[in-house]
């Protein structure tokens, strides 16, 4: 009987019917598609582990190495450390690596080095998670340089490096577990140990070790790592965690299953209120029946249940389908997971965990309805018989007289003050224009604001034209001092500024010391925003990054000491401000000039410079890297697409699915809602048509009512956008090492063109949706 | 005197469903001239609502035709034809139709104010004449809530007139109402119609046809009878004589009616 009326129901009401069933289906499709990235992310990423059995320690270096003292210490410290191994890398410039049509890597922002594969422990491994095994003559290239350089296995890279020439044949992908992300700012190339062996003959490339550690179970990373830096191995470069490699690996996949959770968590909202909506729109044409059911003696709970059964069985239904095509869908977002992570993605996990998106869709719709369904209980069988008695309003004021517009066509005007008449109807789609534009203006913030060069802010450098990085060689020096000359003499060079980063220790909250990156330099020149005080200006002053300075860092706000072992000594330093970097794992510090910088623990330079004015800034990047081979010049926003590569990939995907969704959602929406509206108001449109109104001048008003609505909405939701998005995305962020984002915001985009596209789609959809008006004789209606 | 309505063998036949039509104004012919008051009466059922909703271009016939001051308004578009109604036409319903959200005065307003050059202080002059011509100025601006059910009739009288129309319909506009309301409409009516507008009226009750100047009675979709009178002058007309000669003349056409039938039955 109920499943008969349920039936009856959905026919009756079949737009509104589909259009519910679209939402929940299209909230259950993405909640299921998150829970699947999570679930094959957890698995994929325990397998690449496994495989990859990664170091829990790795300390790079640079310069005078000896294997022997890493050995005893490796002995001293055996009740921490499992293993150790240490693997030779061969770095290489960009500009040595050709490729294709007479193409080099020059310009890359990642450190390139040659490798063997590891014997014990950290395997690259190729795209099928088996460890590399590269033959003669073939190299194995990092998934990050295929993809940036469109490589293919079967093509060829040449190393060039001065009378040195050697071609390799590309045989795989390197899936390089501590590399993979571009975050991280090395990559390494696995070829063969006899070509290895060759050119270390031939002394291509210069030396950098990176000395890891495997630790066991209950080893002590921080016990270790303190250890090693007392007996004075060599430490010249970064030292990282096994769990900062998890969390670059994971994160861009990471990022993209929230903001999906996210969005399906708003759809989740549309359809709960498109269900009020169209309970509250269609109550009056069911009054009588809920009447009848009343006065034959029918009880509340089970009148209650045919209106909550429809739902249920939509959301059942729903949910199913929802379910199984999130296993297709799942695909448009699994590429990166299946080239990083792994191709495989067959794991049994997801189909459980994917279950969770149903069900809580299903409750939630339910608990909800049950909440809306509350209304029947006030209503009597009398006054649902006699339902005129509902429609007789308060005795309010008369507000908004014909006579005081002024602006407005008398069509327009009516559609205009309806809004207001009747808000509690139409705040429903306010919400919903809001919550769709949020959709589409949050993505392309966040885009826009990666692609920006104020986002070098968060890069913990200030805006500049170009920037110029000097990485470990043995000409470092010289060519640093040698491009300082050249660029005070460059008349194109309006301004530059050069930074050293060096290595130094620190005493962490605990009292132990901890490695972090100090850069030196004078910071007025480029200046940074600050989260909090200033850049330092003067000796002993120190600036931390925002992940520094917070709890898993030093602990430390502005004011407070810091002490750096400096040539030995410790120094007293006091933090002068906090600024945000999500490079280097978020945890950098800057200085002055004054502090001492110990040639060996130099990392690197950086020269950040601004061009006069008219002078072509690609051109002058060209003649100074032809200048300075082993440098990467870059302008910032190159620099930052390089680091952020995959997240700016990947979130240009979210950007069109955003777009997309909320275009289907308003026009979905103002469909069901006008069609309410319409049949609600069929004795009002018929009064006004034997007036002698044409069914033109009913559109106006409809028109002008919708559009303002979505005008209302479009305003709100670019605000929320900007406000509720910006708190949003600084919480996410702030995990990375930047708490305070300040969203792009391109004006002639959002409040322009998202606007105009939404009002055009509304409005050819109001021009659709009313066409329905002109179709009936005007006294079945007016003699009703 | 001109005919501002002529309608020549009108049929009206509406589908129920598969297999199933209704055959509501069968080949009637009806001729309206200007300045006329006209009252249509029979049976429920009959088709005099129906055909007061066709001629008037609120439904569309299914054949014949259709002059309204000469235009054939059956083959008109609906922009045009809405324009007649906007202009020409004033219209007065039994359950009064008025615009839910608007005061009693915008509602008189509203269709004058929709034309593009539209003087609002002429529209709200006029409009207010109207209401006091009817005696509910004083209401102008409560809400439709705030009145009673003949002060709304009065309204959308008013609203009738506002564009001031050639030719007046009413369905039933006195159906509604209390005795005493019904008889304040009609004299209004009256006065209207006096005043040169014509009349077409859809009643049941004789008491407002007497009032009229010429009633048609229908019978299963077709007009069976016609009577004239004079015009009504409540100084000279005794209302009941009239009336009863209404009545009577129902009786009579009825059974005239019925007789043919039988008579056609047994043929």
């Amino acid at each position: 009987m109920f499943l008969k009326m349920v039936k009856n129901d959905c026919y009756r009401k079949k737009i509104v019917t589909a259009t519910i069933f679209i939402f929940i289906t299209m909230a259950v499709i993405l909640g299921a598609s998150a829970t699947n990235i999570i679930a094959n992310l957890t698995q994929s990423m325990s397998e690449l582990q496994e495989r990859a059995h990664p170091a829990d320690i790795t300390q790079m270096h640079a310069g005078d190495y000896n294997q022997r003292d890493i050995d005893k210490f490796t002995e001293e410290q055996r009740e921490h450390i499992a293993m150790q191994e240490t693997m030779v890398l061969l770095t290489l410039d960009g500009n040595n690596i050709h490729f294709g049509n007479n193409n080099t890597m020059a310009g890359t922002v990642q450190d390139i080095s040659f490798v063997v594969q590891n014997k014990s422990f950290d395997y690259i491994l190729d795209l099928n998670n088996n460890k590399l095994d590269v033959k003669e003559g073939t190299v194995a290239v990092p998934i990050y340089f295929m993809q940036q350089y469109n490589l293919k296995v079967g093509e060829t890279i040449t190393v060039k490096r001065g009378d040195y020439e050697k071609e390799f044949t590309i045989s795989d992908y390197a899936r390089d577990y501590e590399m993979n992300s571009s975050l991280t700012s090395s990559k390494r190339f696995v070829i063969n140990q006899s070509d290895y062996n060759e050119m270390l003959v031939n002394q291509v490339g210069e030396r950098e070790y990176l000395i890891q550690f495997k630790l066991h179970e209950t080893g002590d990373a921080q016990a270790v790592q303190t250890a090693y830096i007392d007996a004075g191995l060599p430490a010249n470069g970064p030292t990282v965690g096994g769990k900062i490699f998890l969390i670059f690996n994971a994160m861009s996949d990471t990022i993209v299953a929230m903001v999906i959770i996210l969005i399906s968590i708003l759809l989740i909202i549309i359809a709960s209120l498109c269900i009020r909506l169209t309970f509250l729109a269609t109550i009056d044409e069911d009054l009588r029946e809920i009447g009848v059911m009343k006065a034959i003696g029918i009880s509340k709970k089970d009148i209650k249940k045919v209106y909550l059964n429809k739902y249920r069985a939509i959301s059942v239904v729903a949910g199913i389908v929802g379910y199984l095509l999130s296993f297709v869908v799942v695909n448009l977002f699994t590429g990166n997971m299946r080239l990083y992570i792994s191709s495989d993605l067959s794991g049994n996990l997801k189909y459980a965990l994917s279950l969770i998106a149903p069900l809580f869709v299903y409750f939630i719709i339910t608990l909800y309805f049950k909440k809306v369904l509350k209304r029947i209980d006030k209503i009597s069988a009398v006054e649902a018989l006699r339902s005129d008695i509902m429609q007789r309003g308060k005795n309010k004021k008369y507000s908004f007289s014909l006579l005081k517009n002024k602006f407005f066509s008398t069509n327009i005007y009516m559609g205009i003050r309806d809004v207001f008449k009747r808000f509690k109807l139409y705040r429903l789609l306010i919400v919903i224009f809001v919550i769709c534009t949020f959709i589409i203006i949050l993505p392309i913030n966040v885009y826009n604001t990666m692609n920006s060069p104020e986002f070098s802010t968060y890069m913990g450098v200030g805006k500049s034209d170009m920037r110029i990085d000097l990485r470990k060689t043995d000409t470092i020096t010289e060519d640093y001092k040698k491009l300082q000359e050249e660029l005070a003499n460059d008349p194109d060079i309006e301004k530059y500024a050069a930074y050293i980063t060096g290595s130094f220790q620190v005493k962490n909250a605990e009292g132990a010391w901890d490695y972090i990156n100090i850069e030196t330099g004078d910071f007025s020149v480029f200046p940074l925003s600050y989260l909090e005080g200033n850049a330092p200006k003067e000796d002993g002053e120190i600036a931390l990054s925002y992940a520094n300075a917070s709890k898993d860092g030093l602990d430390k706000k502005v004011g407070d000491t810091v002490i750096v072992k400096v040539a030995g000594a410790e120094k007293k330093m006091t933090v002068s401000g906090i600024y945000q970097d999500i490079t280097n794992g978020g945890k950098t510090a800057k200085a002055t000039t004054s502090l001492e910088l110990n040639e060996n623990a130099i990392l690197w330079y950086i020269v950040n410079m601004d061009v006069a004015k008219d002078v072509n800034i690609p051109e002058k990047m060209e003649y100074y890297q032809s200048q300075y081979a082993s440098a990467q010049v870059n302008d910032i926003k190159e620099y930052t697409q390089q680091t952020l590569g995959n997240i700016i990939g990947q979130m240009s995907t979210v950007v069109i699915g955003g777009i997309a969704i909320s275009l289907i959602i308003i026009v979905l929406i103002t469909a069901l809602f006008l069609r309410m509206l319409l049949s609600k108001d069929m004795s009002q449109i018929a009064i006004m048509r034997s007036m002698g109104l044409t069914a033109n001048n009913i559109k106006q008003q409809y028109m002008a009512g919708t559009l303002l609505v979505l005008i209302i909405g479009i305003f709100l939701g670019v605000l929320v956008s900007n406000y509720l998005g910006e708190y949003l995305v600084s919480m996410g962020m702030s995990s990375m090492g930047a708490a305070k984002i300040e969203l792009v915001n391109v004006a002639w985009q959002t409040w322009l063109l998202c606007p105009l596209a939404l009002i055009v789609v509304v409005g050819i959809t109001i021009t659709v949706c009313c066409k329905v008006t002109v179709k009936d004789d005007l006294s079945v209606i007016l003699k009703g | 005197m001109n005919n501002i309505l002529e309608a020549t063998r009108i049929n009206k036949i509406v589908e129920l469903g598969k297999n199933n039509e209704l055959h509501i104004l069968k080949d009637v012919n009806l001729e309206i001239k200007e300045g006329e008051f006209v009252a249509v009466m029979g049976p429920s059922g009959s088709g005099k609502s129906t055909l007061l909703y066709n001629v008037s271009g609120m439904d569309r016939i299914s054949s014949g035709d259709v002059l309204f001051k000469g235009n054939e308004i059956g083959k008109l578009k609906e922009e045009n034809l809405a324009k007649i109604r906007l202009n020409n036409m004033g219209f007065i319903f039994q359950n009064i139709n008025l615009l839910k959200n608007l005061s009693l005065i915008d509602n008189v307003m509203f269709p004058a104010l929709v034309s593009k050059d539209a003087d609002k202080n002429k529209v709200y002059k006029r409009a207010k004449k109207l209401l006091e011509m009817t005696g509910i100025a004083a209401l102008e601006n409560n809400n439709i809530n705030q009145a009673s059910g003949g002060q709304l009739q009065r309204v959308a009288i008013c609203r009738a007139l506002i564009n001031d129309p050639d030719i007046l319909f009413g369905d039933e506009p006195t159906g509604a109402l209390d005795s005493k309301s019904a008889t304040e409409i009609m004299s209004l009516l009256t006065e209207i119609n006096k005043k040169g507008t014509t009349v077409m009226l859809v009643t049941h009750d004789a008491k407002v046809a007497a009032k009229t100047e010429r009633v048609l009675f229908m019978v299963d979709g077709k007009i069976v009878a016609s009577k004239k009178m004079n015009k009504f002058d409540a100084k000279v007309d005794n209302i009941k004589e009239r009336e009863e000669s209404i009545m009577k003349w129902i009786v009579e056409s009825t059974d005239t009616y019925s007789n043919k039938g039988e008579e056609k039955m047994a043929k």
